[in-house]
C-alpha cells in the first residue's frame, strides 16, 4: 500500500465512527419525532357526575384500582373491572370477570361487545357514555399532552445512502488490508437486498417510516462485512440469513397484524417450540461442547434461536387476556421446559437468556416483585444442585474475573480479545488487518473484540449502543402501541437482545462468564440473524405508525 | 396499559446497566492500553521469545554469563563458566526444561508501547516518527558464584550427576551443576546422537530423581527418634544380614553391635530396615512426605521434578529396603539438600532461590515446613558430624568446614552398580552450606563422592570463609 492510499484509508477509517454515529442518531431522533402525539382518542362521560375520562390508548383498563387506566371511584365497581379496546373494525368492551357485569346500553355483555359513539356502557353504578374526544364535554382531569420534540424529517433514503457509503467505506478497506480475499460482491448484494428491501416497504406496504430497519441493516450489514473479510463463505451465508431474516420479518409483522389472531395461535406456537427443542435433544449434533444444533444435509442450524420467538409469542398478552387469566402458569411451566432443554444441550447462555426474558415477561404481565425474588431463588438453588451433581459445569466458567491466570487455557479468549482490542485503540487498525481473527470464534462470540480491533472501539460500542437503543425506543412506544400484546412483546423482544448482547460484550470483556452467544445481528450465525430480524419485528409492531397505511386502506374500503 | 408503561422501567434499567457496562470497559481499556498491548501473547509485536534483544544473565559476583550483542546470543568468553552453568542458563532453543533462558525467556525482554490509547497500534506508518513499540532487555542476576560452579564440574570428572550447593540460611542456590555438559555457544552437533551427552538436557540436581541408598536413612532415622521412645537405648548386633519380612536384609559388611548413632554412621542396613518394618507403611509414608516425597520443590517459576515414595503395594521385606532407601524409593539432589539444610536449621528449611534479582520480582524468605522437630534435627546432625569423625575422616571430607555428612551408595542394577551420593552440611556461622552431590555409577561413595564434596568444600571455603565477617 503506497503513503497515499495509506493516508486515505486511514481518514476513511477515521470517518467510519462518524458516519455510524450520524445514522444511529438520525435513526432515532427520526423515530422520537414521527410519534403521535399522546392525545386521547374518544372519551367516557360520565353524565350524571359530570366527569370526562379521555380514553387515551387502544386498550385501557376500567377499574378501580389505582393503576387502572380509566379509573373510576365507584365501589361498586371491581378494580379491575372491564377493558375498553380497540380494533380495526372499532370500540369493544369486554368484562374481564368483573362481580357486577358490563352493561351495553342497559344489556349485559358476554366476551368481547362492540361499542360505539354515543353508546352507554354500565358497570357498578356509573354509567359512561362513548363520546368523540373532540366532541365538546364537561373539562375535567385534562392531562398534560406529552409532545414530542420536533425534528427535522430525514429521509430514510438519505439514511440508507450513508449505510451505503458505510458498507462500500468498509469492504474497499477490507480488501486494501486484507489482500486476500474481497468483501466486494458481499457489499453489492447486501446494498440489493438493503434497496429493494426499502422499496418494497415503501412503496408496496406504505409504510412510513424505515428507522428500525436502516439500524438492523447498519448491524447486519457491518458484520458480515466483517465476516466476508475474513471469509468469503462466512459472509455469503450470512447474506442469506439476511434475505431470509427480512422474509421472516415481513411475515411476523403481517401474522401478529392482528393480535387477536395471536392469541389463537399460541397454543400451536407453544406446543411446536416446544417439539423442536425435544427433536434438537434427541437428534441434534453437538458442536463445540452444545448439543444445539440440527444438521441437515449442507444447511445447519440452532432451533433454540427460532424458539426465543415463539417464547415471546407464548409470554406477551392482550390486556383482556391479562386482566382475565393472571396466572402464569402455563407460562413457568414452558419456561422451564425451555431452560431445561438448554441445561441438558449445555447450552447455558441460552437458557440464562431465556430466563431473563421470562423475568421480563412475567414482571411486564404482572408487575409483581415477589414473582421475580421467587423465580429468582429457585433458579439459583436449581443452579446449585446442578452444580452439586455436575461439578464440571463450574470448571467452564473458572477462568471468570480472573482471565489472565487462564491466559493460556480458559481465559484464551478473553486475554486475547483485551490485548488486540488495546491494540486497535478508538478507531482501530483497519478492517482484515488485525490479530485476534486467528482466534478461535472470532467472528461469533469475540465479534465485540473483533470489531474493536479492526474498526476500532468507537464503532464496537456504537454497534452495542444501538442494540441499546432498541430498548430504549421499546420502552417509548409502549404506549402508543395498539395492544398490551405488542407493548410487552417489544420490551421483551428488546429486552432479550440487549441482555444477549451484553452475554456477549460482557463475556469477552470478562464481566460476565463467556458463555458463546451471538452480538445480535453482527455475529457469523444464521439462525441468529434469522431470530434477530423475527425479534425485530415485535418492536416494530409496537409501534402504531407500522400498520397506519394499512388502516387507512381498510377504512377507506369500508367506507365505500 | 399505563401499568405497562410504568413496569417497563425494569427495561430501561437494564439498559443503563448495559452501558455502564460498556463504560466500564472503555475506561479498563484505555487504563490498560499500554499493558495489555506490550502483552507477549500479542503477535503484532516483535517476538518476546527470541533473544536478539535479551537482557543480561549475571552471577553473584556481577560475572556476565549471557548477554545479546548485535542480536546474537553471547555466552560467557570462558568455555569452562560456559559449561559448567549451561543447565542453569540455558542456551538459545528451549532445550533445557528448568533453565533461566526457558523460565524466564520473556521476562528477558520487554516490549514499551510508545503510541496512545486513541490509536493503538492504528497508526500509519507516516505518522509515526519510529516504531509504536521498542524492545529492550531486562537483566537477571543470580545468585550462583560461576567460580564455584567450574570447580564442581571439574569435581564430576568424567561421571554424570549434579551438584547442589546451597547457603541454609539465605536460601542462596551458590552452585549448581549437572552433567554431563555442552558449549551453548557451540551446541555441537552430535549432541542427540553421541551417548556422551545423554541427557545433556537435563539439569539432575532438579529433573532427575534416583535411589537415594543410605542417604535415606537420615529419614528413617527421624522417623524413629520420634516413634520409638527407646530407640537410642536399643542395641543390635549386626551379622551382616538378617531377615525382614521373612527375606534378606543384607549389609555391606557385618557391623558388629550397634546403636543408632553407631548404625547411621557405619550405615547398616538391617538395623533401619528393622525400622522401617516396624514403623509400618502409614508413618514411614508420613515421614517421607513430610520431607519432600511426593511432591516437587518450586522456586523462582522453575519446578524440580518429584521425589518418590510410594510403598503401598511393598511387601514387609520390601517395606524394610524402603528404610534404607531401596525398593522404588526415588530421591532428587535439590530434595536431598533440602533436607539436610533442614537438619542443620533445627528441622525447618529455608528454601533455595536462584534469582537475586528481576524486573517485577519481590521475593519473601521461603521457610518451607518443618521436616523435623528441632531435637530430633539436632540430634541427627550430631550423628552426622560423628559420621564424618569416626568413619570418613574431617581432613577427607572437608578439613577447612565443620562438616556432617551422609553418605549413600544405592544399587541401581543387579550387576552390583551403584550411584554414589554424599549430602550434609557446614555448621561454620560464616558459611552455611547445605549441599548434596550424585556420581552417576560413581560405585563407591566413600572414595568417589566424598573426594567429590571436599574438592566443591574447600574450594567453597576458600571463596567464603576469607571474606569475613560473614558477608554473602
Amino acid at each position: 500500500m503506497n503513503e497515499t492510499v495509506e493516508l486515505i484509508v486511514f481518514i476513511l477509517r477515521l470517518a467510519t465512527p462518524f458516519i455510524m454515529l450520524i445514522i444511529i442518531a438520525l435513526c432515532f431522533l427520526s423515530l422520537g419525532s414521527g410519534r403521535r402525539d399522546e392525545h386521547a382518542l374518544i372519551a367516557l362521560d360520565d353524565e350524571d357526575k359530570g366527569i370526562r375520562y379521555p380514553v387515551l390508548y387502544w386498550e385501557n383498563s376500567l377499574g378501580r384500582s389505582r393503576g387502572s387506566d380509566i379509573r373510576i371511584p365507584d365501589p361498586t365497581v371491581s378494580r379491575d373491572h372491564a377493558v375498553l379496546l380497540r380494533r380495526e373494525k372499532g370500540w369493544f368492551v369486554t368484562d374481564t370477570g368483573s362481580k357486577s357485569g358490563v352493561y351495553v346500553n342497559g344489556k349485559k355483555t358476554s366476551g368481547r361487545c362492540p361499542v360505539f359513539v354515543g353508546d352507554k356502557i354500565t358497570i357498578g353504578v356509573t354509567t359512561l357514555r362513548l363520546k368523540r374526544a373532540d366532541a365538546p364535554a364537561i373539562s375535567n382531569q385534562r392531562k398534560k399532552v406529552k409532545k414530542p420534540a420536533r425534528f427535522g424529517t430525514v429521509s430514510c433514503s438519505f439514511i440508507l445512502s450513508l449505510i451505503t457509503a458505510l458498507v462500500v467505506i468498509l469492504s474497499v478497506e477490507g480488501m486494501l488490508y486484507s489482500g486476500r480475499t474481497t468483501a466486494l460482491p458481499h457489499a453489492a448484494i447486501f446494498l440489493a437486498i438493503s434497496w429493494i428491501f426499502y422499496a418494497l416497504s415503501v412503496k408496496v406496504f406504505q409504510r412510513r417510516s424505515f428507522e428500525l430497519e436502516s439500524l438492523a441493516l447498519l448491524l447486519s450489514g457491518t458484520g458480515i462485512i466483517l465476516n466476508a473479510v475474513h471469509d468469503q463463505k462466512q459472509g455469503y451465508s450470512q447474506l442469506i440469513a439476511l434475505f431470509l431474516g427480512i422474509c421472516v420479518y415481513c411475515f411476523m409483522i403481517w401474522f401478529i397484524g392482528d393480535p387477536d389472531r395471536v392469541m389463537k395461535w399460541r397454543i400451536i406456537i407453544y406446543l411446536l417450540a416446544i417439539g423442536m427443542l425435544l427433536f434438537t435433544l434427541l437428534l441434534g449434533k453437538s458442536v463445540n461442547g452444545a448439543k444445539n444444533w440440527i444438521i441437515i444435509g449442507p444447511i445447519s442450524m440452532q432451533p433454540a434461536e427460532f424458539a426465543k420467538i415463539a417464547f415471546i409469542f407464548v409470554g406477551a398478552s392482550t390486556l383482556d387476556h391479562l386482566q382475565t387469566k393472571k396466572n402464569l402458569l402455563g407460562f413457568i411451566l414452558f419456561t422451564g421446559i425451555c431452560v431445561g432443554i438448554f441445561f441438558l444441550m449445555s447450552d447455558f447462555g441460552t437458557a440464562l437468556i431465556f430466563f431473563i426474558t421470562f423475568l421480563i415477561i412475567s414482571f411486564m404481565r404482572s408487575g409483581d416483585f415477589k414473582t421475580i425474588i421467587l423465580a429468582v431463588a429457585a433458579a439459583i438453588l436449581g443452579v446449585m444442585l446442578i452444580l452439586s451433581i455436575k461439578p464440571y459445569i463450574a470448571e467452564r466458567f473458572q477462568a471468570w474475573g480472573h482471565v489472565w491466570d487462564y491466559a493460556a487455557t480458559s481465559g484464551y479468549q478473553q486475554v486475547n480479545t483485551f490485548i488486540y482490542s488495546a491494540c486497535g485503540g478508538f478507531f482501530g487498525v483497519g478492517l482484515g488487518n488485525g490479530s485476534l481473527q486467528y482466534v478461535f470464534a472470532s467472528e461469533s462470540d469475540l465479534v465485540f473484540g473483533l470489531a474493536s480491533e479492526e474498526l476500532g472501539l468507537l464503532a464496537a460500542i456504537l454497534l452495542s449502543v444501538t442494540i441499546g437503543g432498541f430498548m430504549l425506543y421499546s420502552r417509548a412506544v409502549t404506549t402508543r402501541s395498539r395492544s398490551a400484546f405488542y407493548s410487552i412483546a417489544a420490551c421483551t423482544a428488546a429486552g432479550l437482545l440487549v441482555f444477549q448482547a451484553a452475554l456477549n460484550v460482557f463475556g469477552v470483556v470478562d464481566l460476565l462468564p463467556l458463555t458463546g452467544v451471538t452480538l445480535p445481528f453482527v455475529s457469523y450465525g444464521g439462525s441468529s440473524m434469522i431470530s434477530c430480524w423475527g425479534l425485530l419485528a415485535f418492536i416494530k409492531a409496537a409501534d402504531e405508525r407500522t400498520y397506519s397505511q394499512r388502516r387507512t386502506k381498510a377504512q377507506v374500503l369500508r367506507s365505500s | 396499559m399505563r401499568k405497562i408503561s410504568s413496569r417497563s422501567f425494569m427495561i430501561f434499567i437494564m439498559t443503563v446497566a448495559f452501558f455502564a457496562g460498556i463504560a466500564y470497559h472503555t475506561v479498563n481499556l484505555i487504563a490498560h492500553s499500554s499493558e495489555w498491548i506490550t502483552n507477549p501473547m500479542n503477535d503484532e509485536l516483535p517476538s518476546v521469545y527470541g533473544l536478539a534483544n535479551a537482557g543480561k544473565i549475571i552471577d553473584r559476583n556481577g560475572v556476565i554469563l549471557a548477554q545479546s550483542v548485535d542480536g546474537k546470543r553471547i555466552y560467557n568468553e570462558n568455555e569452562d563458566t560456559r559449561k559448567a552453568c549451561v543447565h542453569v542458563v540455558g542456551d538459545d532453543s528451549v532445550n533445557i526444561a528448568t533453565a533461566i533462558q526457558t523460565v524466564h525467556r520473556t521476562d528477558l525482554t520487554e516490549n514499551k508501547f510508545t503510541g496512545n490509547f486513541i490509536f493503538g497500534l492504528g497508526l500509519p506508518q507516516l505518522f509515526k516518527s519510529g516504531d509504536s513499540v521498542v524492545t529492550v532487555g531486562n537483566d537477571i542476576t543470580l545468585t550462583i558464584d560461576s567460580r564455584l560452579q567450574r570447580t564442581a564440574l571439574e569435581a564430576l570428572g568424567s561421571y554424570s550427576g549434579a551438584v547442589f550447593v546451597y547457603n541454609y540460611k539465605t536460601g542462596e542456590i551458590l552452585c549448581m551443576v549437572s552433567t554431563p555438559v555442552y558449549d551453548p555457544q557451540n551446541v555441537p552437533e552430535d549432541i542427540n546422537t553421541d551417548p556422551a551427552y545423554d541427557g545433556a538436557y537435563l539439569n539432575r540436581a532438579l529433573s532427575a530423581a534416583y535411589p537415594p541408598g543410605s542417604t535415606f536413612k537420615l529419614i528413617t532415622a527421624n522417623a524413629a527418634l520420634n516413634e520409638i521412645p527407646d530407640i537410642e537405648q536399643s542395641l543390635y548386633t549386626c551379622t551382616g544380614k538378617d531377615q525382614v519380612g521373612g527375606h534378606d536384609i543384607v549389609c555391606f559388611e557385618p557391623n558388629g553391635t550397634v546403636d543408632i548413632k553407631e548404625a547411621l554412621s557405619q550405615s547398616c542396613n538391617v538395623f533401619f530396615a528393622k525400622i522401617a518394618a516396624a514403623l509400618g507403611k502409614d508413618k514411614m509414608t508420613a515421614y517421607a512426605e513430610r520431607a519432600g516425597f511426593n511432591s516437587s520443590i518450586k522456586f523462582d517459576g522453575i519446578e524440580s521434578a518429584e521425589s518418590v515414595y510410594n510403598v503401598s503395594s511393598a511387601s514387609e521385606n520390601e517395606l524394610g529396603w524402603s528404610g534404607v532407601g531401596q525398593y522404588t524409593v526415588l530421591e532428587t539432589p535439590v530434595n536431598m539438600a533440602v533436607i539436610s539444610a533442614a537438619i542443620a536449621n533445627g528441622g525447618a528449611p529455608v528454601m533455595p532461590y536462584l534469582i537475586s534479582s528481576m524486573k517485577g520480582m519481590t521475593r519473601e524468605p521461603a521457610v518451607g515446613s518443618a521436616i523435623m522437630n528441632k531435637e530430633t534435627a539436632d540430634k541427627i546432625a550430631d550423628m552426622m558430624s560423628y559420621t564424618v569423625s569416626s568413619n570418613y575422616g574431617r581432613d577427607y571430607v572437608c578439613g577447612a568446614l565443620d562438616v556432617c555428612a551422609k553418605t549413600g551408595t544405592a544399587e541401581v542394577s543387579d550387576d552390583g552398580l551403584s550411584h554414589a551420593w554424599i549430602t550434609g552440611f557446614s555448621r561454620d556461622e560464616d558459611c552455611p552450606l547445605a549441599f548434596s552431590i550424585i556420581l552417576e555409577y560413581g560405585n563407591s561413595s566413600y572414595s568417589v563422592a566424598i573426594p567429590a564434596a571436599n574438592k566443591v568444600l574447600t574450594k567453597a571455603a576458600e571463596l567464603y570463609k576469607t571474606t569475613s565477617p560473614y558477608n554473602f
